[in-house]
């Protein structure tokens, strides 16, 4: 029975599913529908279920399948948030047509489960099939702008190497089992504990497993598919895409190869290799290239969208240092980079689908001007994109810091460098985006107000984005305190 | 003594920011300059109630804020930051109240001001390297909105290449600090621990050669700050902002984050890397007089108000700098009484200035062909006059002014480093009585011009605001005594660790 309870917010998020289903299905043209509110009691309930499951402390479930510890805890809780933002954003959007936003709300609560699962998941045949849950769905949103050859392209982009990549993991996956007779991943360190494997096996399982979790977290090398994928689809979905598969592919990394590919240090808190093979030069290569190209190739974009996916990308190649150092406080600033990231990016896109609403457009050059005549929307957009690359004072620096510092903190200067000029290069590439906006503010004879002061709604939904975000800068040691409490009771 | 008046200098203005999204015009304007002048009072309430002959911090406020990194709200004040805390507390009502008729985004135009307040206050008495650079990046973003929105025809350029420039500047600085936190065991932030010289002999291994932790910390901080304060040749996005910005927006930069920028250069170099100093202060001298005499060149060809305020803007650091890089208790105290002079000086011309252009919808007061546009505003306009004269004579260093008190110690200090600073110093004094006289007599004396024509003298809002810049510059001028003693006690202190 505990096993249930452990798993109440899955069990409350597939509930919601089957009401939003039963919702859709039963509609009868009723002038009030209540999915959406539906879709946000059943998240709260989840989130709430998520608080309480704190007090039962770890545990592994169902045989080992799942463990639930403050690791996964903390990812439930993150991808509950996003998914409740990615439900309130569309309520504004033009690019989703209200009729078929229950589906939307359906496929966004069926993502979110796969993603909790994903959090939680110790074997790798349920890793599997949770992925390719969260990739099937995630095509399906990718390809919502059914009119749209770039939604359409993205899905069909998206499908290909989904299915690419869900190949190489299942070959990685065989490999293991196949040397240590268990899909478990802690199982599968205690067999490698006593009997290592040979150096070359464990080049090519580490391969294998990298592309395919590249294209989960947008990293090199896979990153081509992101800005493809975030461009086409509908920009409230690329929001939640940005974030979700992305947040729940470096749950799952983490978890499997500190699990798998390394042990316990002689410093508590710190994890070493396993084995002979340095995996985490290689790791290392990969974060810095996706940094690079990522922030060099958003300042080349001459389109909103396009050039925040790049970014997503060097951020992606950001992230992979807090897990390459080996350390708990290196994997705290992933997880403090992932909250802050949470807040901007949703925020970037949810102003970016109010923009192209209004204009029908997300070339830079059409937006000059743009911030005349949506004021709050554009300055908070303008912070919410300082934040993301980590420009001073945002608390996104806070996170830039912690993260270049855990690089320095390795002696792994050259990572730092490219952490510095990524931040640098990401910076210019916003500040070209937020100099097209500005375009002819002071021109008074052609204010034209883009429906800003037609909505207090979209004020309070981006002053719910903005305010957690800043106390996520102002209380940054209650947030890095909460991380490390989440790694400290969690099986490895 | 923990009072909490620096946290109410720096959260009143960030108070009145936010409650500008909610309160409609005209009422948005007196909550912006309550809101401004609140803060003023705790200022000045907290550098009056310093103590004198003290080298110590004073009005401490310090509490943990991201431990896991030692990062800390340490805020305090000393004889290096107070005169800072006071030209922030005179500057920003007065700036409000000269935008207060501003009819394009009037409470935006507020709040931002309000933040770059914030973000001054903060940086000036911020004793965490983190939590100075935290403000100082936060200082930066105003002014991209500044000039971005109500700036002239070529705003854009002129937000992109100030943002481009302080995002490089930012991000020097950031490396510096990685590389001084993790240079020291335990890993920190606080000015006053890292401070004593602690960093003397460190080095740090990079593409297999060894570095010196402070020289290099040094190198990047300085052109980190090189990129926020005009420092020649590094100047250009200065002087475009100069001229594209609105006239109080470029006092912001000139008067108020000018001083800062140097104030930052001053307390980090001498607390954190004394040991570099004995040799890079005469770098610091060098830059400062090529500052002085590029800024007065350049000066002299200038037929537009503002960008000569930027060129002597440009060569007022200079001075400032040579005081910094003297190494002598007259000249150091001299470069940062002079960090408070030249920013009244510098708002006093930038105010008159933009008072002027407003009327007159000019800001050139010579033609191409050198005839003038301008001229005979002292028979329109004696109240503007009388400012404008105060003002220059004040730059000039005319005694009773208080230019000459920060000028004559800078002199005196840095003589005794090398006599041909003197030389310099009197080079650039006459190519600035030339300069700022010669703009005198093309704007106010003379017979009245066209573009000149029922020009209002100054109104009441305008003495009013005019009053703190004016008496500052008289005030400190006749009496500067009980700011020097302010000063002295902690310049001795930072100067015996560098020797």
């Amino acid at each position: 029975m505990k096993e249930f309870l452990l798993i109440t917010p899955e069990i409350f998020l597939a509930l919601t599913l089957a009401f939003v289903i039963a919702g859709e299905i039963t509609y009868y043209g009723e002038q009030v529908r209540l999915i959406t509110a539906t879709a946000l009691l059943g998240l709260g309930g989840a989130f709430i279920q998520t608080l309480i499951s704190y007090e039962h402390g770890a545990a592994q479930i169902f045989g080992g399948a799942l463990s639930i510890d403050g690791f996964s805890l903390f990812f439930k809780l993150f991808f509950i948030v996003l998914a409740s933002f990615a439900i309130a954003t569309v309520s504004h959007s033009k690019e989703i047509a209200e009729a078929r936003r229950s589906e939307y709300c359906a496929l966004i609560l069926a993502s979110t489960l796969a993603m909790c699962l994903i959090a939680s998941v110790a074997d790798l045949a349920l890793a599997f099939l949770s992925l390719l849950l969260l990739n099937v769905i995630s095509h399906f949103l990718a390809a919502y702008g059914k009119k749209s050859i770039l939604s359409t392209e993205a899905a069909v982009k998206s499908m290909a190497f989904g299915a690419v990549a869900a190949a190489l993991f299942l070959y990685a996956a065989a490999i293991l089992f196949a040397t240590t007779h268990s899909l478990n991943i802690y199982e599968i360190h205690k067999v490698l504990l006593t009997k290592p494997l040979d150096p070359q096996v464990l080049l090519v399982v580490f391969v294998l497993l990298l592309v395919s979790l590249s294209y989960q977290i947008g990293a090199f090398p896979a990153y081509m598919v992101v800005p493809d994928v975030l461009e086409g689809a509908p920009t409230p979905v690329s929001a939640f895409l940005s974030l979700g598969p992305r947040a729940a592919g470096f749950a799952f990394m983490t978890r499997v190869l500190v699990a798998v590919f390394t042990q316990p240090a002689s410093s508590a808190g710190h994890w070493e290799i396993l084995g002979q093979f340095d995996w985490t030069k290689m790791l290392s290569v990969v974060a810095g290239l996706s940094m690079g190209i990522g922030s060099l190739l958003a300042f080349r974009q001459n389109r909103a969208k396009r050039l925040v996916s790049y970014l997503v990308v060097a951020e992606s190649g950001f992230l992979l240092i807090g897990l390459l150092v080996l350390d708990e406080v290196g994997i705290a600033a992933l997880l403090y980079s992932l909250v802050i990231q949470l807040f901007s990016l949703v925020g970037i896109f949810y102003v970016l689908s109010f923009l192209i609403d209004q204009l029908q457009a997300d070339q830079l050059d059409r937006l000059r001007g743009a911030m005349r005549g949506a004021v709050p929307e554009c300055i908070c957009l303008v912070i919410f994109l300082f934040c993301l690359v980590g420009s001073p004072p945002t608390p996104g620096f806070i996170a830039k810091f912690s993260l270049i510092g855990a690089a320095i903190r390795h002696e792994r200067s050259f990572l730092a460098i490219a952490g510095v000029f990524s931040m640098v290069v990401s910076s210019a590439a916003v500040a070209r985006l937020v100099y097209r906006l500005i375009g002819d503010f002071g021109d008074l004879k052609e204010f034209a107000v883009l429906g800003s002061r037609r909505s207090p709604a979209r004020k309070v939904l981006l002053a719910t984005l903005l305010v957690p975000m800043v106390l996520a800068g102002v209380f940054a040691e209650f947030l890095f305190n909460w991380a490390g409490q989440s790694l400290g009771f969690i099986f490895w | 003594m923990n009072n909490h008046l620096i946290s109410l200098t720096v959260l009143f203005p960030l108070i009145g920011a936010i409650s500008q999204a909610f309160v409609p015009v005209p009422r948005s304007r007196w909550i912006a300059l309550i809101a401004s002048l609140a803060a003023s009072a705790c200022a000045v309430i907290l550098v009056a109630s310093m103590q004198t002959q003290t080298a110590e911090m004073q009005a401490i406020e310090s509490f943990p804020w991201v431990g896991a990194y030692a990062i800390s709200y340490e805020m305090a004040v000393d004889g290096l930051n107070a005169l800072l805390v006071l030209l922030i507390a005179i500057l920003f009502p007065v700036l409000i109240s000269a935008e207060w008729n501003q009819q394009v985004g009037v409470r935006g135009l507020h709040s931002l001001l309000l933040v770059l307040q914030t973000a001054l206050s903060g940086a000036v008495c911020a004793q965490d390297l983190f939590l100075q650079l935290f403000f100082w990046g936060l200082s930066a973003l105003p002014f991209y909105f500044l000039v971005g929105i109500w700036g002239g025809e070529g705003r854009e350029k002129a937000a992109f290449r100030s943002t481009v420039a302080a995002t490089v500047g930012n991000a020097l600085i950031f490396i510096a600090l990685i590389i001084v936190y993790y240079s020291i065991d335990p890993h920190g932030f606080s000015i006053r621990e890292l401070s004593g010289g602690k960093f003397a002999g460190q080095h740090f291994h990079f593409l297999g050669y060894d570095f010196q932790v402070s020289w290099v910390a040094f190198t990047l901080i300085s052109f980190g700050l090189a990129l926020r304060a005009p420092v020649w040749p590094l100047h250009g996005w200065f002087i475009e902002m100069a001229t594209e910005g609105p006239s109080t927006v470029f006092v912001a930069l000139a008067a108020a984050t000018v001083p800062v920028a140097t104030y930052i250069f001053l307390r980090i170099c001498y607390c954190l890397f004394p040991d570099v100093l004995g040799t890079a202060s005469r770098i610091v001298l060098a830059v400062g007089a090529v500052n002085l005499i590029m800024g007065g060149v350049c000066a002299l060809s200038q037929r537009n108000l503002r960008s000569l305020l930027a060129y002597v803007c440009l060569s007022e650091v200079g001075i400032v700098m040579m005081g910094i890089g003297s190494l002598n208790a007259t000249g150091v105290v001299g470069s940062v009484f002079q960090q408070l002079i030249l920013g009244l000086a510098l708002a006093g011309f930038g105010l008159f200035s933009g008072i002027i252009s407003d009327r007159t919808g000019r800001s050139d007061f010579l033609n191409a062909q050198g005839q003038r546009t301008l001229g005979g505003i002292a028979v329109r306009a004696p109240a503007v006059s009388v400012v404008a004269g105060v003002v220059i004579v004040s730059l000039l260093g005319f005694p009773g002014f208080g230019g000459f008190v920060g000028h004559s110690l800078v002199v005196i200090g840095s003589f005794s480093v090398h006599p041909f600073t003197l030389f310099m110093s009197g080079g650039a004094l006459l190519l600035a009585s030339y300069y700022l006289f010669n703009m005198y007599r093309n704007v106010f004396l003379g017979s009245p011009g066209s573009a000149v024509q029922g020009f209002q003298d100054l109104t009441l809002r305008e003495r009013f605001y005019m009053a703190p810049v004016v008496c500052g510059l008289l005030f400190f001028g006749l009496y500067p005594k009980p700011l020097i003693e302010l000063i002295r006690p902690t310049v001795l202190t930072l100067l015996s660790t560098v020797r």
